[in-house]
């Protein structure tokens, strides 16, 4: 025993000499710790920072590379304590008022002016309005849009083409075309979107809920989600729902992409430019050449897609906030924004990189997604938007597999709702 | 007992257990105190603003639909699962009892699952329940049956759980009981042999008995281990479909991770707490007992 | 010590026993061959059973993820927490068996501990980690092995506790006859005697750490610091998980434990006939 614990002694004590770490305080020097995601935003942000670091060869990174979970937990609970551990940090816009709200983010007006510089006009408007608080074009800017994702509607030109149907710009037009498809044609279901619980399925239903005229809630405050457009929209969308593959309610963005990838699916009312860049590749999709990608049908609204961008902000605790907004005009620099665009598919945030002819036929479907952008619509501004989207996912799935009619579910969620934001 | 009559005997005693005690209450007494404070207040996280709420918290939480249902789906899974696991880990340490060829291999076989990481568990799991190409619903299917929703029938969801958690945790119930089984005296079966026991039905009758503090303590330990379920539906169903696998850890992560309702997650995990502690103290008594 | 059984029996014993081994290897054999399917075999509407282009690509993958550097990172947490917990729970575990302290501290310590094991980890994370902040022990291995101890030593004491209980007295009285000081009793007699008991604590409190992810995302930052769990999540992505790389690093993730408990299992088998006489 004796032999067993003096090994484990030597072998920690020897461990632990390099495990604790090295001290980063070399004078002159600034490292920037970056809270960064997961996946091709990783990639991007990591090749900014490996290029920023060579013009700049005194400012260093740790680039963290986390799920959308885990990056909002830990710099929240990183952020409240105020130590200054995070440079940068990228926050999903509907979290946004949380963060400016409780006063973590640094100020980049006061930074653009110090510089006498002013933001740029390029930035996309409803992206860049997301990293102002209060949520007005003449709001503070507290951050400047890193990813510029917006949700995009994709269908199979083929099987349009063969039944008779042309591109839909009506919702309503639409459900002939998915019905027609999901009973003729061998193996392919109607549509395809993400069933599952909470943000999945409340992504797929806010298009068509705000296309039917929709409102979660109204300007002045009030909860309006149950109420004749919504309860049309939530019809339409039960009724869409039935020409969707067995266990639509559990799907998420694998099974959605894998469906759209292998051709079971004539329509996907919910497709992103983060996994849809290999359509055209043989390689990993069986319908090159078959599949169209465009902005959402209109119902009474016009076609009102749903944005989701990440901002880049800089901590108001953060101890080096000039290098940090040095760095933050690099990333999000028309230069960068086309590179991370081209190398990795991450969705610029810039009118410019959109007109680009080389990255255009990358990604064919780029002038659609830059008028979806253009006519973005932002997730509620509140800072219980979690707590709304939740409820709202549940009551959604729960009349998506049959436990609810569509009246109870939103008499439900209005209820949970007020109780939420009273 | 006879150690503590002689004198001076107390002081080794303290001395042995001290270190522990004065690190736990280091480590936790803070934290603790915490979570009971914080439960009595409503507390808003990102402002820092706290006010008194008096006992607000538990009524909410009590009251909420969702918690009840996440609280009957959490007692389901850890009564079936912790019973299923301790006899079956228990069964398991009868069959190894005895020496045989290759015993070392198949030890190593039964005890594999508990090594794996959660996360690939229930990834596997993942792919064989799929109701399109899981193998699962391949081989149900080809033997002529109805394809079965492991995951996406509200009904079977919470059953597909408890099954990934008895393949992942009965090794636990088996190593446990296997360490008590081999501390037993090999004369007692000695003793039995010559009276000419011999079958499984004998081992039973003379260990089982033996065995009861250890067999409550799996108890307790697999009934609180499995009422923290949370990894598997996490990574599973998200606590879908409908509500059918939300459970009282991914309510409390919820209120706690994803809202910061710091108050309202405290308020919840003490309800728990409570329930938790009173069941295990059928399973403390009974440890207890002997003194 | 074996049990006599006749041929009927033998035949029920080997059946059960190959069953049960089949349906526990069933999933695992399913790691093991997805591990080494190319990314669209692993996602075949049909699923087959043998990869029928074996390849090696994803194990080159999980290498190429840096997954040795934070092997070690993991290692020594594990064994380091591991250490200290049993280090710190069996001599408690024996005080609290072998004396009566007063005011019924050992339900009382006993129950605190349960406690805390049974509170969920979300609520104790935040006051930790603002303790912890403080004391600069954020972002480091050794401050992962301090939080690890919340549910470690609750977890060892319990068990040990169980162990040295059933353990009976006659073995410690007949040595401090013979003069042994109590020390000498503890680590010469008891600790030998309960050794299976102790192996299995081990294991499993390796296991815990090992497995561990909430405190670990919460606790280490710096990339180079991280431990599996944080790496294996890499491979489960938004838009798609790689099968065949989680696989392969759950695979690969195993092999230390394994090595360690069957290491442990041989070390305290070959002293078993000296133990118990």
């Amino acid at each position: 025993m004796k032999k067993l614990i003096v090994f484990t002694m030597v072998f920690l004590t020897a461990f632990s000499l390099f495990a604790g770490g090295k001290s980063e305080k070399e004078t002159g020097n600034v490292m920037l710790t970056i809270a960064g995601r997961d996946g091709a935003y990783g990639d991007s942000m990591q090749m900014a920072a490996d290029a920023y670091h060579e013009k700049h060869p005194e400012v260093t990174f740790e680039v963290l590379k986390l799920s959308g979970g885990s990056l909002y937990e830990k710099t929240v609970i990183d952020l409240k304590s105020k130590t200054g551990t995070y440079d940068i940090i990228l926050i999903d816009d509907p979290n946004a008022p949380q963060y400016q709200q409780a006063k973590w983010l640094a100020d980049l007006d006061v930074l653009y002016s110090e510089e006498g510089k002013k933001v740029d006009a390029d930035f996309i408007k409803p992206a860049l309005k997301t990293c102002r608080f209060p949520y007005k074009d003449d709001g503070t800017l507290y951050g400047l849009p890193f990813a510029g994702n917006v949700e995009l509607f994709a269908y199979r030109t083929d099987l349009f083409e063969k039944y008779g149907f042309s591109e839909p710009v009506k919702w309503s037009e639409l459900l002939k075309a998915v019905k027609t498809i999901d009973e003729k044609e061998n193996g392919v279901n109607g549509v395809v979107f993400r069933g599952s619980k909470g943000n999945p399925i409340v992504t797929g239903f806010l298009p068509i809920f705000w296309a039917f005229g929709g409102k979660i809630i109204d300007d002045s405050g009030n909860v309006t989600i149950n109420s004749k457009a919504g309860l049309d929209a939530l019809n339409y969308f039960l009724e869409l729902s039935k020409y969707a593959p067995e266990g639509v309610a559990m799907y998420q963005s694998a099974q959605v992409k894998d469906a759209v990838y292998a051709g079971t699916a004539a329509v996907a009312p919910e497709v992103w430019p983060g996994w849809i860049g290999d359509l055209e590749n043989p390689e990993k999709s069986s319908v090159v050449g078959k599949v169209k990608v465009i902005k959402h049908p209109g119902e009474i609204e016009k076609s009102s897609p749903m944005i989701g961008i990440w901002i880049a902000a800089i901590p108001e605790a953060s101890k080096n906030k000039k290098a940090a907004f040095d760095f933050l005009q690099f990333l999000t620099s028309y230069d960068m924004q086309v590179e991370m665009a081209d190398k990795f598919g991450n969705p610029p945030t810039r009118q410019k990189p959109y007109t680009l002819s080389s990255l255009q036929t990358k990604s064919p479907w780029y002038p659609a997604q830059l008028d979806a952008l253009n006519n973005g619509v932002a997730r509620t501004r509140s800072t219980d938007w979690k707590q709304i989207e939740d409820k709202l996912g549940s009551a959604l799935q729960f009349a998506l597999i049959g436990d609810l009619t569509a009246e109870e579910a939103l008499i439900q969620v209005e209820k949970e709702i007020k109780t939420i934001i009273k | 007992m006879k150690f503590v009559k002689e004198k001076n005997g107390g002081i080794f005693f303290y001395m042995i257990i001290a270190p522990a005690v004065l690190f736990m209450i280091w480590l936790t007494v803070y934290p603790v105190i915490n979570v009971i404070y914080l439960s009595f207040f409503d507390y808003d996280f990102f402002s820092g603003t706290k006010n008194f709420a008096g006992i607000e918290n538990y009524l909410q939480v009590i009251g909420d639909k969702l918690f009840q249902r996440a609280f009957l789906n959490t007692m389901v899974f850890s009564v079936s699962a912790t019973i299923a696991e301790v006899s079956l880990g228990t069964l398991l340490a009868f069959i190894f009892y005895r020496q045989f060829r290759g015993k070392k291999l198949f030890m190593t076989i039964v005890i594999f699952p508990m090594m794996l990481s959660t996360m690939v568990v229930c990834a596997v799991w993942r792919i064989l329940y799929h109701y399109d190409i899981g193998l699962l619903n391949y081989l149900v299917s080809s033997s002529g049956l109805e394809p079965v929703g492991w995951l996406i029938n509200k009904n079977m969801a919470m059953i597909s759980i408890i099954i990934v958690d008895i393949w992942q945790w009965t090794p636990f119930a088996f190593i446990i009981m296997n360490a008590a089984m081999s501390s037993i005296p090999s004369e007692i079966f000695e003793a039995a042999q010559i009276d000419g026991a011999g079958s499984f039905k004998t081992a039973f009758k003379i260990t089982l008995p033996i065995l009861t503090s250890q067999i409550f303590l799996i108890l307790m330990l697999r009934t609180i281990d499995t009422f923290k379920l949370f990894g598997k539906v996490y990574a599973l169903t998200q606590g879908g479909p409908g509500n059918s696998t939300e459970t009282v850890s991914y309510y409390i992560y919820r209120e706690g991770f994803s809202y910061f309702n710091m108050g309202k997650a405290s308020a919840a995990s003490l309800c728990v707490l409570l329930v938790i502690a009173s069941f295990s103290f059928i399973y403390i008594r009974q440890i207890f007992q002997e003194d | 010590m074996a049990l006599v059984i006749n041929k009927k029996n033998r035949i029920i014993f080997w059946i059960f026993l190959i069953f049960i081994t089949l349906i526990i290897l069933f999933p695992i054999y399913w790691i093991f061959a997805t591990s080494l399917k190319t990314p669209i075999e692993a996602i075949k509407p049909v699923p087959t059973l043998f990869p029928h282009e074996p390849t090696l690509q994803n194990y080159a993958g999980v290498y190429k993820s840096g997954f040795f550097k934070n092997l070690f990172n993991s290692i020594f947490v594990a064994v380091a927490s591991t250490t200290l917990s049993v280090l710190l729970a069996f001599p408690a575990s024996y005080a609290l068996v072998r004396f009566n302290f007063p005011y019924k501290f050992k339900n009382i310590f006993l129950i605190w501990i349960l406690v805390v094991k049974i509170l969920p980890p979300v609520v104790l994370a935040i006051p930790i980690y603002s303790m912890f902040t403080g004391l600069g022990l954020v972002n480091s291995l050794w401050g992962l092995i301090l939080v690890y101890q919340v549910y470690t030593i609750p977890y060892c004491i319990w068990m040990l506790f169980g162990f040295l209980k059933s353990l009976p007295i006659n073995y410690e009285e007949a040595a401090l006859i013979d003069g042994a000081s109590k020390n000498y009793i503890l680590w010469k007699v008891v600790f030998p005697l309960t050794r299976t008991g102790v192996i299995a604590t081990t294991i499993f409190s390796i296991i815990m750490a090992w497995d561990e992810f909430l405190f670990a995302l919460l606790f280490i930052r710096t990339p180079a610091l991280r431990t599996l769990p944080l790496v294996i999540v890499n491979f489960i992505g938004e838009y798609e998980t790689l099968w065949g790389e989680l696989m392969g690093v759950g695979l690969l993730t195993t092999i230390p434990i394994l090595i360690f408990s069957s290491f442990v299992y041989k070390y305290y088998t070959k002293g078993f006939s000296m133990g118990l006489k």
